[in-house]
């Protein structure tokens, strides 16, 4: 337990030092926040509410973009420089190690969570009640689950390049298609039949929801899980086809 | 005295190519030994299936008598592997303290400064910021950090400048003086045969030669009696009656007598009257005898 303890503390402070996951993850979402509600008039008709809903986005936008790049290019790195290799030879399973990153990457979820919402709170006064606050937290950090996925998937790759590569242009056509930049209503009729299949949709729109006093919806649940479990599947076969040495 | 390291008949294939050729050696508790061979000779691929990093095509090893993956394994190696390895984001200090705590009975961090020559300033500085030395110095470190009873090291050395080399090599011996098992491979024959008790030397992926270096030197009979005389010819026909001469011949104006005792080719040169001076006895070394091993296996072929 100590172990874990220790081991969930040192990824934390990892991600905490790494300048991407601080550029992308906190200052990105916060500065596009700031421009879209705040320099550029959107001409929404109801500005608390689009407020209240770009801020949801700009949130699930960094989780998600951590859970993909964060986490997906540092297992590539982590095997690419042989500390794979050398965290399999100390007496640590491969259970505790895989655990401690994801309960370190869910903490520094929390973490941006509470950072991009008290910005909001604090550059347009977004007010939400109580358990919206809370229920749209834990929704972000809870369906981010199948973008950690998604990271595990890109963590398979051979080359950092690869994967810093792939995973940025998977990450932005996401986040653009799925809404989180802009809302899926003003995209062509054909965008938007694609946009509601996509994860990072559905992931946007469960916040979405939430702050405007809904529960998110069953169909948005499902496609999460389709997702989480198809990266899953995905990760399992390919690994097994690596390991064939 | 207890076994270690017990390697019965293990082969490892890559497509159709043997790496590792039917190997089978055995490592007591305290050796110090090194597997020693050029480039490609499948010491890398040893070391690999006795961490159990790769499994074995034919063949059984085992470590302290368990599989090699087994935690309490673990728990009892040390090791550094060719690659230089560093966990980004963490400082020197803190990845020693993590890393540390997976062990049952870990060194202090002040043993490990002592034992690894680390600074204060390196310390505090983030793995990802060290240079090549200190990287090195920062694996060794983390090799020892769990108080291994057996530590494998593959190419130790290599990046290292020559104050580094000695200070590493010295701490070696201090560790096997406290009855460590080591075991490292190396393509310097000058390593092997100054710091090992024991060589292991492979070749195209089999073990060609095991014992200790002056074994190994003895083995193939490079010592040699040589001296210049009046009458070659003559010495040549008396010397070559004697069963203690195993070979003889003339080179430039000298006559080369190679012999397992060259004690005993010194007392014939005088009984037999030969004339000889400017005597000289010539002891193999160990490359040479390194280049012929190799060599001969290689017109085996």
């Amino acid at each position: 337990m100590k172990i874990l303890r220790l081991q969930c503390k040192a990824e934390m402070l990892r991600v905490l030092r790494n300048p991407y996951f601080v550029f992308w993850s906190l200052l990105m979402p916060i500065v596009f926040y700031f421009i879209f509600t705040k320099v550029v008039n959107t001409g929404a008709p109801d500005k608390t509410e689009w407020q209240a809903h770009y801020l949801m986005s700009m949130t699930s936008f960094s989780v998600m973009g951590s859970s993909i790049m964060t986490l997906g290019i540092r297992m590539v790195q982590e095997r690419q420089q042989g500390w794979a290799t050398f965290m399999r030879l100390t007496p640590l399973s491969d259970t505790v190690y895989f655990f401690a990153q994801m309960m370190g990457q869910t903490v520094i979820h929390l973490f941006s969570i509470v950072v991009i919402f008290t910005a909001g709170a604090i550059i347009n006064g977004v007010t939400l009640s109580f358990t919206q606050w809370i229920f749209s937290g834990l929704w972000i950090l809870l369906a981010s689950i199948p973008f950690l996925g998604l990271g595990t998937l890109i963590g398979l790759m051979r080359r950092v390049e690869t994967a810093a590569g792939v995973s940025n242009v998977l990450y932005m056509a996401m986040a653009v298609a799925g809404g989180m930049w802009m809302p899926l209503e003003i995209m062509p009729k054909i965008m938007q039949n694609i946009g509601k299949w996509l994860p990072s949709y559905n992931f946007g729109n469960g916040a979405w929801e939430i702050v405007q006093g809904n529960a998110p919806e069953w169909r948005n649940i499902l496609i999460l899980i389709a997702y989480l479990v198809l990266f899953m599947l995905l990760s399992k076969y390919i690994r097994r086809k690596q390991e064939a040495v | 005295m207890t076994e270690i390291v017990r390697v019965q008949h293990v082969s490892k294939t890559f497509h159709d190519k043997k790496a590792v050729n039917d190997v089978s050696f055995s490592i007591k508790k305290g050796e110090v030994v090194a597997i020693l061979g050029p480039n490609g000779a499948g010491k890398t691929t040893t070391i690999s299936m006795m961490l159990g990093l790769m499994h074995p095509t034919n063949g059984d090893l085992k470590l302290f008598g368990l599989d090699p993956s087994d935690k309490k394994v673990r728990e009892k190696i040390g090791t550094m592997l060719q690659e230089v390895s560093v966990m980004n984001g963490l400082k020197v200090k803190e990845l020693l303290e993590l890393i540390r705590n997976y062990y049952p009975n870990p060194l202090s961090l002040k043993e490990l400064i002592q034992l690894t020559g680390l600074t204060e300033t390196d310390l505090k500085t983030r793995a990802e910021k060290l240079s090549g030395g200190q990287k090195r110095r920062l694996s060794f470190a983390l090799a020892l950090s769990g108080n291994p009873d057996l530590i494998i090291f593959d190419e130790p050395t290599v990046g290292m400048d020559i104050t580094s080399r000695n200070r590493f090599w010295k701490t070696i011996n201090q560790l096997a003086d406290q009855g460590k098992t080591i075991i490292f491979t190396t393509h310097y024959l000058q390593e092997a045969d100054d710091v090992a008790e024991r060589i292991l030397l492979f070749h195209n992926g089999s073990i060609i030669a095991d014992g200790t270096p002056a074994e190994i030197k003895a083995r193939i009979a490079k010592q040699a009696v040589s001296f210049a005389t009046d009458d070659p010819i003559y010495s040549l026909e008396k010397l070559n009656k004697h069963a203690v001469v195993t070979n003889i011949y003339q080179k430039n104006n000298r006559v080369i007598v190679q012999t397992e005792d060259t004690d005993a080719v010194l007392a014939l040169l005088f009984e037999e009257k030969v004339g000889a001076r400017q005597i000289q006895i010539e002891n193999g070394k160990l490359d040479e005898a390194f280049e012929q091993l190799t060599n001969e296996q290689q017109e085996a072929m």
